[in-house]
């Protein structure tokens, strides 16, 4: 049965500290320029008073009905079968970019030195022996989350679970479906993402 | 969103190229000259060859193109396909041409070169329809593209027709003209209308180019050509030029609209 893995992002916990990102920088040795996983600083968004500013970290959201699968002419965008983690064979890309342009969120990037395109894996040579995403082990404030949203024992499913549903959150949704959870309470501000 | 030059001109190129082949193939059901049908025949093909280099050269790794053939419901298989099939209709085309031999096989492939230029034009815009860029994600789109590549080869066949002398097929070239021009004018405002580039900061580019030199021009100077006269290579020639200018100005105008939901890592392609 496929699984459904993907990071959950507690944004209550989140610091901003681009742990996350420079962790995915050093462990998947992505180019400078290049990004598979980047935080950006979102607001200020509202009107005074009642105005909110979190980090966002972003990478590929493992969408369900994911477009860029779609739109991949060879297959090398693909959906690896056992782990259900969206991924890219490098050797079949023909640098089309029709998945950049697929992607709803502009977090598949262009490497320069093998003209290809790239994204997070997931850390997929890291979990495959039972270790976590690099992001999710660096993380300072413990903000992040791996693992199988259908396996109400893995550590996504555990922190989603102590939350409401209004309190969970994805990036605007156009069909696509994103995996990628992000929990933020209206106690430390409000979610503003697709307003 | 950076312009994809290659991407442009590939479809501008080889929808040139496709339509004026459409012309050819409608002029096979009159009795008018024939004079630009030769002529005609080998710059669609050249057009068709071109515009297919134009979009090998948007892939960083074409060696590797030949993977597409696995996966045959993609656009850009579609589009390699369609851009295949016209070449291969222009060519047998041609052969019987050249034989004096084949008459009801000609008609048949005029009709369906004209089919295959309404179907390419529409698959290759179609191709761009993407929930992830709200812009793009309307039939507009690749009836814009359908248009406004019927105004280039229309146009340009006109323009073959004044080059030639070939003047008993200067009516229905700049009818055609004028038709063509007419629709890429209409189908060019909706896009417009629908992505908002008819009202933000690229309307210039899209008012003066897309609309006026891409739809009016071929229009006007169509309908001007059409019955012969000393100008009439001018205005042919000015048609031509505005078909085309249009037709690229319409797919870089789709570009520079085509923001995403989100851009997060910030990337312009």
């Amino acid at each position: 049965m496929t699984k459904h893995n993907c990071i959950v992002v507690n944004l209550d916990k989140c610091l901003g500290c681009y742990g996350c990102e420079v962790a995915c920088k050093m462990e998947n040795d992505v180019a400078l320029g290049e990004h598979w996983s980047k935080v950006i600083l979102r607001g200020p968004l509202g009107e005074y008073p009642n105005m909110v500013k979190y980090p966002l970290p972003t990478m590929c959201q493992q969408c369900e009905n994911s477009p860029c699968v779609h739109v991949c002419p060879t297959g090398a965008s693909y959906r690896d079968p056992d782990t259900g983690i969206v991924l890219i064979d490098k050797e079949k890309c023909i640098g089309c970019k029709y998945c950049m342009m697929a992607c709803p969120y502009g977090v598949r990037d262009w490497n320069v030195a093998t003209k290809t395109v790239e994204k997070c894996t997931l850390c997929g040579h890291l979990t495959a022996q039972g270790e976590l995403p690099a992001c999710v082990k660096s993380c300072a404030g413990g903000a992040r989350f791996y693992g199988d949203l259908d396996d109400p024992d893995s550590d996504v499913s555990k922190e989603l679970a102590k939350y409401a549903a209004s309190d969970i959150h994805t990036l605007p949704d156009v069909g696509n479906a994103p995996a990628t959870k992000y929990i933020m309470t209206s106690i430390h501000g409000a979610w503003k993402e697709g307003e | 969103m950076a312009i994809q030059w290659s991407l442009v001109l590939f479809t501008a190129i080889a929808g040139a190229g496709a339509w004026l082949f459409a012309c050819v193939g409608a002029s096979e059901f009159k009795t008018f000259g024939t004079k630009a049908v030769w002529p005609s025949s080998i710059v669609a093909l050249v057009l068709l060859i071109i515009g297919g280099f134009a979009s090998l050269s948007h892939l960083s790794h074409p060696e590797r193109v030949f993977g597409a053939l696995g996966h045959p419901t993609s656009g850009i298989f579609t589009e390699a396909l369609l851009l295949g099939l016209t070449a291969l209709c222009v060519i047998v085309y041609m052969v019987l041409l050249k034989r004096e031999t084949g008459e009801k096989a000609r008609k048949v492939l005029a009709v369906v070169g004209i089919i295959l230029a309404v179907v390419f034009m529409f698959a290759c815009g179609s191709s761009y329809m993407m929930a992830s860029r709200a812009t793009w994600n309307s039939i507009a789109l690749p009836l814009g593209y359908l248009g406004t590549a019927a105004a280039s080869g229309c146009s340009l066949y006109l323009l073959m027709c004044a080059i030639v002398k070939d003047d008993g097929a200067m009516g229905f070239a700049g009818l055609a003209s004028t038709g063509a021009g007419a629709a890429a004018t209409v189908l060019s405002l909706v896009f417009g209308c629908t992505s908002g580039a008819a009202f933000g900061s690229d309307a210039p580019v899209f008012w003066v180019v897309v609309v006026v030199c891409g739809g009016l021009v071929p229009a006007v100077c169509g309908w001007l050509a059409r019955k012969g006269g000393d100008k009439t290579l001018a205005y042919a020639a000015i048609a031509c030029a505005g078909g085309l200018a249009g037709s690229i100005a319409f797919r870089a105008v789709m570009w520079m609209v085509g923001t995403a939901v989100m851009n997060c890592f910030g990337i312009t392609l």
